[in-house]
């Protein structure tokens, strides 16, 4: 009967869903000390050729693969961070919309290693080695009820889903506290900040790799949830749809991210019916929300007002 | 001597803000900058905090030649401002100014931050019992929690006040604090600025309202077109020939007298 | 070889600095990244492609076609998504940038949608004709691209530096509400940036379209992409950057893939500005304005 419920294919949309939350919470990290980077796809594509490249040639197991991938982006986060730090803005926008330009053409030129163009196919998938590594154990997914492609989404799934929850949990925590005051400070008065003595070079450069640590982590996952990768995963495309993912759901709070990207996630296959037409309505429809609410659909007055009717209803009575 | 200035110069492109501006300030004392608009003053204060670095000369403070250090180290080393054009962060509470103005004194970084350490749980607490303590003296308990920009004027001004003492300076430079303000706020102003001295904190202060200068300082520097016209107690300067003519005279005397 | 490579460096750098003029004149009138101008100058070559490829309008009505088309989606972008942003409370400078990408994102789809994805042959004339001075060929096509993009420079600066309209966009671009204090339309200036630039983007799509002898939907991300890098090159904002910016990226660009690793063209762009941005973040023409501490 679990069996009739899952279907793969909707377990696969939803874990691009939460692949596309950790993106835009990358750039959520990004944006919250006042840094606009457009970057995101870049440091994915770090991430996700890092991973796959070490776990293909080196056989690293997975799990080490995609942190080496992270860490990697984590790494040169902090090379490209400190540079930035002389930029903002629409600068900064733009320097980093064109170091994600120059890693996809170098993804795409250095064909020893990357395969080119054409990109790099057998990559361990998470799900076949969960379904193998259970089976060496002796369980059967069958034992569930569940066929084997099923059993492999699902944990696919989990896995993301517990990861979801671990770093939106990490970000709220750091948001309020000393550190996420100092992101936040910076973002509002950066020369205040640091008249107030905050050490501004070092928490921009943290927010910068925080950000880079993400993205590099959701690509090497994407790598491992695909199977298979090529340098225009990672294109300009990506970057200004990952951008989106934050400023259209909001991004002011962690929610807007969250919400933004599984809502523009799913918002095409809600619209396949008229796929033909559903890039124009996504145009539109950016157009009429800046004009309509700049901030994005969520913000911290919509959240104030929810938070309290609900404890209205509590209190209420 | 809590701060010297030592033939201090400064030049934008062509014209010069600061020139070969030299004074000192003893500990515990209130010392006044006075001048017209554009003499330079503002610019001393961005240089003490080398938000711009001097041209030529130099800054000591306790024996420290704080010349080129990073502004926020000056900070750390305990010399705080607030800014003639308020710089508050406007999106946050009240509270979370102030708190944010206790950063340098505290260190808890990101694990200890999302783990929520025991030292972690106790450094907070203490941030946030002093900023309250804080919002008491400048008495703004009461709008703790309400977003910096949506306070009146004048209870910006004392916020920017408390945030700057949240970083436990011994000197704490107040530029034109009480600039918009109304006679009531000026009152409690000197009072606010009385007991900062009270407990031990040095005050450098720019300050356009004469009697507020004259009742308030130990001492006091004239600047006029960057350069030092004069320097003494509120009495000397209420009697030099030269402050007269070049700035109370023309506007202020009235008040003075 | 040099000098025929010379001359299609300066021709392709013609093209990317009428671009990037393009975005420069929005950036330092509006303190915008127009994000949709690549799209802009694709729906000119369109046009373009249309009326003397399909229709056999002669090259002339064509570009006032062009310039027709792409003017009056200029104005439209200025009154639909500009224009609500501006004086609101609450808008960041993210706002124009997304909405301005949500322009690009549907003219791209919406000539995909018309036109089909693939790339349409754009037929002039007199496409071969060429002259050959000693061993160097040059194409009439090349010689055209040059003359106009001359012209709309000049054009341009003197446009800029003599009429009252032109004064009246520079003192915009100096301060807006220092402007309008001094009488100036700031809102019929705004509009008139914008339509201008789009009108030069329009431009700029024919003279591609006629030098690389086809277009596609995608034609405007790659030159958007570049025109924006050739503003940071020659500083936000700045006209006289805009054009040499162009230029040396034209002979970059061209000199790599005649004597170097023609896979990393794509890249310079970015390479180049990169290094810029850190050396030099104001841009090679840029100036620095101080106003901290106050
Ligand atoms: N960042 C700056 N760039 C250029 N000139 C400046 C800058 N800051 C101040 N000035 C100039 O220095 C002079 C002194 O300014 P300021 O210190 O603000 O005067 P005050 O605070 O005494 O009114 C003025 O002429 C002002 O225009
Ligand atoms: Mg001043």
């Amino acid at each position: 009967m679990l069996g009739e419920l899952l279907n793969p294919y909707q377990l696969q949309i939803a874990s691009f869903v939460l692949i596309n939350i950790i993106l835009a919470i990358s750039v959520y990290v990004t944006l919250s000390s006042g840094q606009l980077s457009l970057g995101s796809a870049g440091f994915m594509g770090i991430g996700a050729y890092t991973s796959a490249l070490v776990t293909i040639h080196f056989e690293f197991p997975i799990i080490v693969g995609v942190l080496v991938g992270a860490v990697v982006a984590g790494i040169l986060g902090i090379l490209i961070g400190i540079p930035a730090l002389r930029l903002s803005g629409v600068y900064l926008a733009i320097a980093t919309l064109g170091l994600g330009e120059v890693i996809r053409v170098i993804f795409v030129n250095w064909e020893s290693l990357t395969n080119g163009a054409v990109g790099i196919s057998n990559i361990p998938q998470i799900g076949r080695e969960i379904v193998f590594t259970t089976r060496d154990l002796g369980f059967n997914a069958t034992s569930l009820g569940l066929q084997n492609n099923q059993f492999a989404s699902l944990s696919v799934f989990l896995i993301l889903f517990v990861l979801n929850i671990f770093i939106i949990w990490f970000i709220v925590r750091q948001k309020n506290s000393r550190v996420g005051r100092a992101f936040s400070a910076i973002q509002l008065d950066e020369k205040a900040a640091e008249s107030m003595g905050i050490n501004v070079t070092y928490y921009k450069v943290l927010s910068f790799a925080q950000g880079a640590v993400l993205a590099g982590l959701a690509g090497a996952l994407f790598a491992h949830v695909m199977g298979y990768i090529s340098p225009s995963d990672f294109a300009y495309h990506r970057a200004v749809e990952i951008l989106i993912f934050t400023v259209f759901g909001g991004s002011e709070v962690i929610v807007g991210s969250v919400f933004g990207a599984a809502f523009l996630t799913l918002m095409p296959e809600v619209l396949r019916f008229i796929s033909e037409y559903r890039y124009i309505i996504y145009g539109v429809l950016l157009v009429i929300l800046m004009a309509v609410r700049p901030q994005g659909i969520i913000d911290a007055n919509i959240l104030k007002r929810l938070k309290r009717s609900k404890g209205g209803d509590v209190h209420g009575s | 001597m809590v701060l010297k200035i030592n033939h201090i110069s400064k030049n934008f492109g062509g014209i010069s803000a600061l020139t070969d501006v030299s004074f000192s300030i003893n500990e515990g004392e209130i010392y006044g900058l006075i001048g017209p608009n554009g003499a330079g003053k503002t610019t001393m204060f961005n240089l003490i905090t080398n938000i711009f670095s001097p041209s030529s000369g130099e800054i000591i403070f306790k024996e420290d030649n704080i010349t080129g250090i990073k502004p926020h180290k000056i900070t750390e080393k305990g010399i705080c401002r607030t800014y003639q054009n308020i710089r508050l962060f406007s999106q946050m509470s009240a509270l979370e100014n102030v708190m944010v103005g206790g950063h340098c004194r505290s260190e808890s970084g990101v694990m200890r931050s999302v783990f929520r350490t025991r030292y972690q749980r106790s450094e907070e607490k203490t941030l946030k019992e002093n900023a309250e303590e804080l919002l008491e003296i400048v008495g703004l308990i009461k709008y703790k929690d309400v977003l910096a920009e949506n306070l009146a004027y004048g209870q910006q001004r004392r916020l920017e006040i408390a945030r700057a003492l949240a970083s436990d300076p011994s000197l704490l430079l107040l530029d034109e604090p009480a600039a918009g303000m109304n006679e009531n706020e000026t009152d409690s102003l000197f009072d606010l600025i009385k007991q900062v001295q009270a407990r031990g904190i040095t005050v450098l202060i720019i300050e356009h309202d004469m009697p507020l200068v004259m009742k308030l300082c130990d001492r006091i520097t004239v600047l006029n077109f960057g350069e030092k016209l004069a320097e003494g107690t509120p009495l000397e300067i209420q009697n030099n020939e030269a402050v007269i003519e070049a700035y109370l005279g023309k506007e202020e005397e009235d008040d003075i007298a | 070889m040099l000098l025929e490579q010379l001359v299609n460096g300066i021709t392709l750098g013609s093209i990317y600095a009428i671009v990037a003029l393009g975005f420069t004149l929005v950036f330092g009138v509006l303190g915008i990244i127009n994000m949709a101008h690549g799209e802009i100058f694709m729906v000119g070559a369109y046009v373009g492609v249309m009326t003397t490829g399909v229709l056999g309008w002669p090259l002339w009505l064509g570009f006032i076609a062009a310039i027709l088309v792409t003017a009056f989606l200029g104005y439209l972008l200025e009154s639909l998504t500009l224009r609500p942003l501006r004086g609101k409370k609450g808008v960041s400078h993210l706002a124009p940038l997304i909405s301005t990408i949500g322009v690009s994102i549907f003219l791209e789809n919406m000539t995909h949608h018309l036109f089909g994805a693939g790339n349409k042959p754009f037929r002039t004339p007199f496409a071969q004709l060429s002259i050959e001075i000693g061993s160097v060929t040059i194409y009439v096509v090349q010689i055209i691209i040059f003359v106009i993009s001359i012209l709309l420079m000049m054009g341009l600066s003197i446009w800029l530096s003599k009429t009252k309209a032109g004064k009246a966009l520079r003192a915009t671009a100096e301060n807006l509400e220092t402007a309008s204090i001094l009488g100036v339309d700031t809102k019929r200036t705004i509009i008139m940036t914008v339509v201008i630039a789009s009108a030069m983007g329009g431009i700029a799509g024919v003279l591609v379209g006629m030098a690389f002898n086809s277009v596609s939907p995608q034609m405007g991300l790659a030159i958007g992409l570049k025109g924006l890098a050739i503003i940071i090159l020659g500083g936000m904002g700045n006209v006289k950057g805009a054009m040499v910016g162009g230029l040396i990226l034209g002979l970059a660009e061209t000199f790599l893939v005649a004597y170097g690793d023609s896979g990393y063209r794509d890249a310079i762009a970015f390479i180049m500005i990169i290094i810029i941005l850190l050396l030099k973040p104001q841009g090679i023409f840029g100036s620095k304005a101080a106003q901290e501490g106050r």
